[in-house]
C-alpha cells in the first residue's frame, strides 16, 4: 500500500496554525485532532508534561492494557533546538508492569522532528482492531493498515520503511516488536538511532504492551518542512547552550574520548564489580568472576581485534556530545549488535552467570528485534534460572528462551511478562523487584542509596529515577561511603534533579559533568529560560522536580499504592550479600521520610 | 607482603598482560601506602581518580595497605 492510498481519517493540517500543539490521536475510530495546549500545563515538557496528562486524564484505577489507558509521547523543553546532548522523548501510561505512573525515555531524532512540527505532545488513546501505521507530518496525521508486519524483527521491517518514507535524512521511526503486539509487559518501544538501527529504547516498565493494546504498531514521523522550535529569548538560551557544551566537552566522562565516548556504559560493570555490587545469578552475590569479560575495556579490545582498528562510540541521537553508544562486532568484523550498555550487559551477562560477550550481544540484538527491556528480560532469564528453566551461565540456552518470548510461546509470554510473574510461575522467592519490576545492575545492599530510590520511585526500581550512584560510587558530585545507610535527604534531592532532567529532553548523563561543573548546572536552567521566556532559577530545579513526583505519587496512590509497596523484597533482609556480607537495613520508617 | 591487583579502563596499559581486570600481584614493605603503590604501577597519582581496597573505595591514599589486600585502581569513569 502507497503512502497516498492510505485509509483512514482525513489528513488535519498543522499549516497557518500557532506552533506548540498537542497531537491527539483516538485508535478506537483513528481520528487526529490538533489542540492548543491548555494552559495548566504552560511551560510543561518531556516527563512533566507526560505525567502531567497521565495524572490528569487516565483513570489511576483503569487496566493498563484496557481502552481507558493512554500513551503519551513528549519531547522535552530544549528538545529540537542546538542544545547538545538534549534529543530525549519521554513516554508514560499506567504501566501494565508495575500498576503505577510510567516515564521511560529514549534518545533519539524522532524526538527531534516531533517538536519541531510544534507537537509538545502526542497522547493515544483507545483501541483499534489489527495493528495500525501511524504517518505524522506538516500536513498532518494519516493512518494505514499494518498487519502484515505482525511478528517480524525490527531490523527486517525498519529498511523498508525509511525506503519508502524518505530515508533517514526525511523521517525517524517509533514501533513495538512483537514482544508489544503481543502485550507483554517487558516489551518497550523503539526508536531508530542515527544510523537507522532499531536499537533506542523507552524500555521500562511495559509501555511497549500498551503500545500494542492500542493497535499501534509504527508512528512515523517527517518534520520535512517544519518551523523548528520558537526560542523566546536568543541570548539567554545561548549563552546556556554555550555553558552546558562547555561543561560536557570538559568533563572527563563526557569529553570526548573519555570513558562513556571510549568504553561506553559498559565500563561501569568493572568498577560495580569491585565495590562488589554487580548483582550476579540473580542478586545471590556482589561479584562476577567473569566480570572483565563483559565490560566495556573487553568489548573495546575485543572490536579492535576483531575490526583491526580501535571504534569509538557513537551518538544515538542528533547532537549529542558525549557520544556513549557502542557497537559489538562479530569474529569477521561484522557489526553485530548495538548497544551493548551496562545495564543489558549486566542483566544478560553477570545476572545470568554469563560470560561470553557474542552470547550477551545476541541476547542483546534479540532483545532489540522482538521489542523488549533488557533488564526485564535479563532479570526474568535469571529468575528462571533459579527455577530450574536453565543453568546459570548457560548462554546457548539463554538465547533460546529469549527466541521463546520472540515466538509469544507459553514459557515466552511468562518470560515476557517480567520476572515477578515468571517468579510465581517457578515458584522462586528470590524475585529482585520493587513494585513488579525487576532491580536494575546496583546491588542495594551494597550501595543504600541506590536501594532507598528503588524503594520509594514512582517508577518501581529504577536507578535512573535517582543516579545516587553519581556520588556513592563513582566520585561524582561527592565522595559518599556506599554502605553509609543515611541517605534520606540524598534520595530526595537526586530524584527532585532527575525529574527535572528528565522535563528538558536533556539525557541524563549530562548529571555527570552538571553536578560537578556548577556553571553547566547554570546553562541547563538557562536553556530552558531561553526557550520558555521564564526566570527559572536553580531553586525551581527543585521546586518543578517536587511538582513532578507529587503528580506521580498521587497517581500511584489512587491506584492503590501504599507505603508497603515502598519496600525491596524480603530476601534482601535477610541473605548476606557476599562479598561485604551486608543486608539491606535501612529502616522503613526512613524510606517513609524521603516523600514525606 | 603481598597485594593483588586489578588495573581498569585506560589504566589496563600498566598490567602486565595489558588487559582490564586481570589480576596480579605486588610485593611491598609493611609500611607501604596507596600512594606508594600507585607509584610503583607507574600510574601518575593525579590520574587516579578511583581507588579501591577490598571493595571499598578509598580516598585517603596514604592508607597503608594489608597483607593480601584486593585493589583496583580506575581513571574517571561513569555510565549507567
Amino acid at each position: 500500500m502507497t503512502y497516498g492510498a492510505m485509509t483512514g481519517t482525513k489528513t488535519h493540517s498543522l499549516k497557518g496554525e500557532n506552533m506548540d500543539r498537542f497531537l491527539r490521536i483516538n485508535m478506537t475510530n483513528r481520528t487526529a485532532k490538533f489542540e492548543p495546549v491548555p494552559a495548566q500545563y504552560k511551560d510543561r515538557a518531556g516527563r512533566w508534561l507526560t505525567s502531567s496528562i497521565v495524572h490528569d486524564e487516565v483513570p489511576a484505577t483503569c487496566h493498563p492494557l484496557g481502552p481507558n489507558n493512554k500513551l503519551v509521547f513528549s519531547p522535552g523543553i530544549v528538545t529540537g533546538t542546538s542544545s547538545p546532548t538534549s534529543s530525549r522523548i519521554s513516554v508514560g501510561g499506567k504501566s501494565p508492569l508495575t500498576g503505577g505512573i510510567k516515564e521511560a525515555n529514549a534518545g533519539t531524532g524522532w524526538s527531534r522532528r516531533l517538536v519541531r512540527l510544534g507537537i509538545r505532545a502526542l497522547i493515544i488513546e483507545g483501541k483499534a482492531d489489527g495493528l495500525w501505521l501511524l504517518k505524522i507530518d506538516k500536513n498532518g496525521a494519516q493512518f494505514e493498515a499494518a498487519d502484515s508486519h505482525a511478528g517480524a524483527r525490527l531490523s527486517e521491517v525498519y529498511p523498508p520503511l525509511f525506503t519508502r518514507f524518505g530515508g533517514l535524512k526525511t523521517v525517524d521511526v517509533c514501533s513495538i516488536g512483537v514482544a508489544g503486539e503481543n502485550r507483554m509487559s517487558a516489551a518497550g518501544i523503539c526508536f531508530n538511532d542515527q544510523d537507522g538501527r532499531p536499537t533506542r529504547y523507552a524500555g521500562r516498565g511495559g509501555l511497549g504492551a500498551v503500545m500494542g493494546s492500542k493497535g499501534l504498531k509504527f508512528i512515523v514521523v517527517d518534520d520535512a518542512g517544519a518551523e523548528g522550535v520558537a526560542i523566546a529569548k536568543q541570548d539567554v538560551f545561548d549563552a546556556g547552550r554555550k555553558k552546558m557544551a562547555a561543561a560536557l566537552t570538559e568533563h572527563a566522562i563526557t569529553k570526548p574520548r573519555g570513558a562513556l565516548n571510549s568504553y561506553g556504559t559498559a565500563v561501569l560493570v568493572n568498577i560495580i564489580n569491585e565495590a562488589g555490587a554487580l548483582p550476579t545469578h540473580n542478586f545471590r552475590s556482589g561479584r562476577f568472576d567473569g566480570a572483565a569479560k563483559i565490560a566495556g575495556e573487553a568489548i573495546f579490545e575485543g572490536n579492535k581485534e576483531r575490526t583491526g582498528k580501535e571504534l569509538y562510540n557513537h551518538a544515538c541521537s542528533p547532537g549529542c556530545i558525549i557520544q556513549c553508544s557502542n557497537t559489538w562486532h562479530r569474529p569477521d568484523g561484522s557489526e553485530h549488535s548495538s548497544c551493548v550498555e551496562y545495564e543489558s550487559a549486566w542483566a544478560l551477562g553477570a545476572n545470568c552467570g554469563i560470560d561470553n560477550l557474542d552470547q550477551v550481544a545476541e541476547m542483546n540484538l534479540l532483545c532489540n528485534e522482538y521489542g523488549l527491556d533488557t533488564i526485564e528480560i535479563g532479570g526474568a532469564i535469571a529468575v528462571a534460572m533459579e527455577g530450574g528453566v536453565a543453568a546459570f551461565g548457560d548462554g546457548a540456552r539463554a538465547i533460546e528462551l529469549v527466541h521463546e518470548i520472540g515466538k509469544a510461546t507459553p514459557l515466552g509470554k511468562i518470560l515476557g511478562a517480567g520476572a515477578l510473574v515468571t517468579g510465581k510461575a517457578f515458584g522462586v522467592a528470590r524475585v529482585p523487584h520493587v513494585k513488579g519490576q525487576n532491580m536494575p545492575a546496583y546491588e542495594p545492599r551494597a550501595i543504600k542509596g541506590i536501594g532507598m530510590t528503588y524503594a520509594i520511585s514512582t517508577m518501581g526500581a529504577d536507578h535512573t529515577a535517582g543516579y545516587t550512584i553519581a556520588p556513592e560510587m563513582l566520585g561524582v558530585s561527592g565522595k559518599l561511603d556506599p554502605l553509609d545507610p543515611n541517605k534520606t535527604e540524598l534520595a530526595r534531592a537526586f530524584q527532585y534533579a532527575t525529574a527535572f532532567i528528565d522535563t528538558t529532553g536533556h539525557c541524563l548523563f549530562i548529571a555527570f559533568a552538571i553536578l560537578d561543573i556548577a556553571s553547566g548546572f547554570e546553562g541547563m536552567v538557562e536553556e530552558c529560560n531561553g526557550v520558555l521566556g521564564t526566570n527559572w532559577t536553580a531553586d525551581d530545579v527543585g521546586r518543578i522536580g517536587k511538582e513532578v513526583l507529587d503528580l506521580e505519587l498521587d497517581f500511584n496512590r489512587k491506584a492503590g499504592f501504599t507505603k508497603a509497596d515502598d519496600r525491596l523484597p524480603e530476601f534482601m533482609t535477610y541473605e548476606p550479600l557476599p562479598p561485604h556480607n551486608v543486608v539491606w537495613d535501612v529502616p522503613d520508617a526512613e524510606l517513609d521520610k524521603v516523600f514525606g | 607482603m603481598r597485594v593483588e591487583v586489578r588495573l581498569y579502563a585506560s589504566f589496563a596499559e600498566h598490567a602486565p598482560t595489558h588487559r582490564a581486570g586481570d589480576a596480579f600481584y605486588v610485593d611491598l614493605e609493611a609500611t607501604d601506602s596507596l600512594l606508594n603503590l600507585i607509584s610503583r604501577l607507574g600510574i601518575a597519582a593525579k590520574d587516579v581518580h578511583l581507588s579501591m581496597v577490598n571493595g571499598r573505595v578509598v580516598y585517603d591514599r596514604s592508607q597503608i595497605l594489608q597483607d593480601k589486600d584486593r585493589i583496583g585502581l580506575f581513571p574517571p569513569v561513569g555510565g549507567g
